[in-house]
């Protein structure tokens, strides 16, 4: 009875913090010259939304590898690359079809060459059996690298023009669009997750590998897919991220793999793999999100934000475990 | 082992195929210029690297080699350190942080190799000559913008002001803030409302602009320490339709699409403040080190800045784009 309990204790605690972080944001927020909290304006709050997408997005695929006990540090890089891909097959390249068709093409040609670099990953973590850690720092660097030398070190500019690419930039930054995405990704990876056998497959590698491999599942292709899957949904950051800052710029998105896999720890999705789900995730997306709104708001100083961030994810984590082995204790009792 | 050799041969293709030729050629009097680059990823920098390979490549007696520091001092230092023994016949750095660049750049020197410091100064005088660029002045210039416009705009030097800082405590930043508050403290009715640190990039001005426009509702000015971070600002005042209610103002005013010079041509930036890249200086200077034998140069050069505003954007804009 405690294994279905504990989930949605854990659910519970979970959601707690969040609720906790939106009462002090609320009770912390300044007000407008009328007298209304700025933090709970409609705006305000699709802001957050907003903010959240790109690293929301890449955390859904952070979640798959974390599940396996693997990890993937190239995805701030991969944001990178598709982003200045996508840029420049709009901006350079001129193939005479309608701008419609254009904007899908050089969309879809960033999300394979992101997909491309996941599959590698996944390819040389399955076969050469080198950890996920190595392997994808070697690419976390190797595509920086790639995307640097595509743009010759320059931001690939996205202009105000009435071109095919201001007219990519002005629809996919719409914030009803960059937040639709993310809302309808979580949808279809949390079902993928719960509901298909690809799902349990997932997380029965990382939970004992060794009984996956007994049990004769397909070890390798799923973990291929699983790095696949990771790098085309930075992909899919990476393209928002093009729209919404007027630029492929091949310096973006550094330092974002932590704040992923950061998200999705505090999602209370365990880095030895096996435990964790897309739910818990978006709620550690959502926590740092509105953390970070909070402190903004109040115009708190930077390198503060920075040391309350890390003593607050430290707490966060620290919590789920105390909720882990509350519950281990209730099972052996 | 016929792992190793494998990885060997794969490496080796891919040096030979990445790395840019070096060999000399057995022509005599080919110049050796050699750029000790501090990042090469940053726009300002990729722009004086091919300002500065532009300049060499017109000379059929000049060869050029760029070496990146990455943003690393002690990745910069080892550079040099294998530069000196090459014996190029110029050296130009563009130090990374100014103390510890100063004793490679004496043994430089003490090698007899000319040296050309770029835009940052060392702590000792370990250059043939120093190209300087003044960020305080380029600060005081859009302080004084601000102001005048300011005026213009509603008969008095009151208003708001929206601060967008580059990475603290670089020079760059240091310096642009400083000047423009040098003028603008002169003014009580003129208030810095809001500062943010955006660390020079474009997304990262565009977020803290949106959560500063729920905060602020009213705003007259956004100084940004560079372009991109205007350019992010304009963005997300322009999702709120707020940005007509105030202008922009961001220094370097690069050529080229992607650069600031642009920006205020498509009407986005009130203005831009240009940031010299230098190394058109550094190598008039250079050239002459290398061709006049008693060509003595000056110890420093200050390099002047230019306002740049819709008046000669276009104008600008041709001769800064390359």
């Amino acid at each position: 009875m405690s294994g279905r309990l504990a989930p949605a204790i854990g659910r519970l605690q979970s959601v707690l913090g969040l609720v906790i972080i939106i009462v002090l944001a609320s009770a912390l927020s300044p007000r407008t010259p009328g007298g209304e909290l700025i933090f709970l304006q409609l705006g305000n709050v699709t802001d957050i939304l907003r903010q959240v997408s790109e690293i929301g997005v890449m955390s859904l695929g952070m979640t798959l590898v974390i599940l396996t006990a693997g990890i993937d540090l190239s995805v701030g890089s991969t944001l990178a690359l598709s982003s200045t891909t996508v840029a420049m097959l709009l901006t350079g390249w001129r193939p005479g079809l309608p701008a419609e068709a254009h904007i899908w093409i050089a969309i879809a040609a960033a999300l394979l060459v992101s997909a491309v670099a996941g599959a590698l990953n996944g390819l040389v973590i399955s076969t050469l059996r080198i950890q996920p850690f190595v392997v994808t720092l070697a690419s976390m660097i190797g595509i920086r690298g790639l995307a640097r030398r595509l743009t010759d070190n320059t931001n690939v500019d996205i202009g105000f023009g009435q071109d095919v690419s201001a007219r990519f930039a002005d629809t996919a930054s719409r914030k009803l669009l960059v937040v639709g995405v993310f809302a309808i990704l979580a949808a279809i990876f949390a079902i993928m997750l719960t509901r298909t056998v690809f799902g349990r497959r997932v997380k029965a590698i990382g939970d004992n590998e060794r009984a996956a491999i007994f049990a004769g599942l397909p070890i390798r292709r799923t973990r291929i897919w699983v790095y696949t899957l990771c790098a085309l949904l930075a992909g899919v950051a990476g393209v928002i991220h093009a729209a919404q800052n007027h630029q492929g710029n091949p310096n973006a998105g550094v330092s974002y793999e932590l704040d992923a896999i950061a998200a999705v720890v505090i999602g209370g999705t365990s880095l030895a793999g096996g435990q964790g789900s897309i739910a818990g995730t978006l709620i550690g997306t959502l926590f740092m999100g509105i953390l970070t709104n909070m402190l903004r708001l109040n115009n708190v100083d930077s390198n503060s934000e920075l040391m309350l961030k890390a003593v607050i994810i430290v707490a966060a984590v620290w919590i789920q475990q105390a909720r882990v082995s509350l519950f281990s204790r209730e099972r052996s009792s | 082992m016929t792992r190793k050799t494998a990885a060997a041969v794969v490496a080796g293709a891919f040096l030979a195929g990445c790395s840019k030729k070096t060999q000399d050629t057995a022509a005599a009097k080919v110049h050796l210029v050699a750029f000790s680059q501090c990042n090469n990823a940053e726009p300002y920098r990729a722009a004086q690297n091919d300002l500065l390979a532009r300049i060499v490549g017109q000379s059929k007696d000049l060869r050029l080699t760029i070496t990146d520091g990455q943003q690393d001092t002690s990745k910069q230092i080892a550079q040099i350190e294998t530069l000196i023994p090459q014996k190029p016949d110029l050296l130009i750095v563009a130090p990374n942080e100014r103390a510890p660049l100063t004793a490679v750049m004496g043994k430089a020197m003490a090698a007899g190799i000319p040296t050309i410091c770029l835009e940052r100064d060392i702590v000792e005088p370990n250059y043939t000559t120093y190209i300087a660029c003044d960020n305080l002045a380029i600060g005081r210039m859009a302080g004084q913008f601000i102001v005048d416009r300011l005026k213009a705009k509603k008969g008095a030097a009151k208003g708001k002001i929206v601060e967008i800082k580059g990475l603290l405590g670089v020079e760059g930043q240091i310096n642009r803030h400083g000047g423009a508050h040098e003028v603008l403290k002169q003014y009580p009715d003129i208030k810095v409302v809001h500062e943010a640190v955006a660390d020079w990039l474009q997304n990262k001005g565009r977020e803290r602009m949106l959560e500063i426009l729920r905060a602020q509702p009213e705003i007259d000015v956004v100084y940004a320490h560079n372009d991109p971070m205007a350019v992010g600002a304009y963005l997300a005042a322009k999702e709120l339709g707020r940005e007509r209610q105030m202008f922009f103002v961001g220094v370097d005013a690069l050529g080229g699409p992607a650069g600031g010079i642009r920006k205020v041509m498509d009407g986005v930036l009130a203005a831009t403040f240009y940031y010299p890249l230098a190394v058109d200086k550094a190598m008039e200077v250079g050239v002459r080190i290398l061709r006049e034998p008693g060509f003595k140069p000056e110890k420093k050069y200050t390099l002047g800045s230019e306002m740049i505003t819709p008046a000669n954007a276009a104008q600008m804009y041709q001769k800064l784009t390359f």
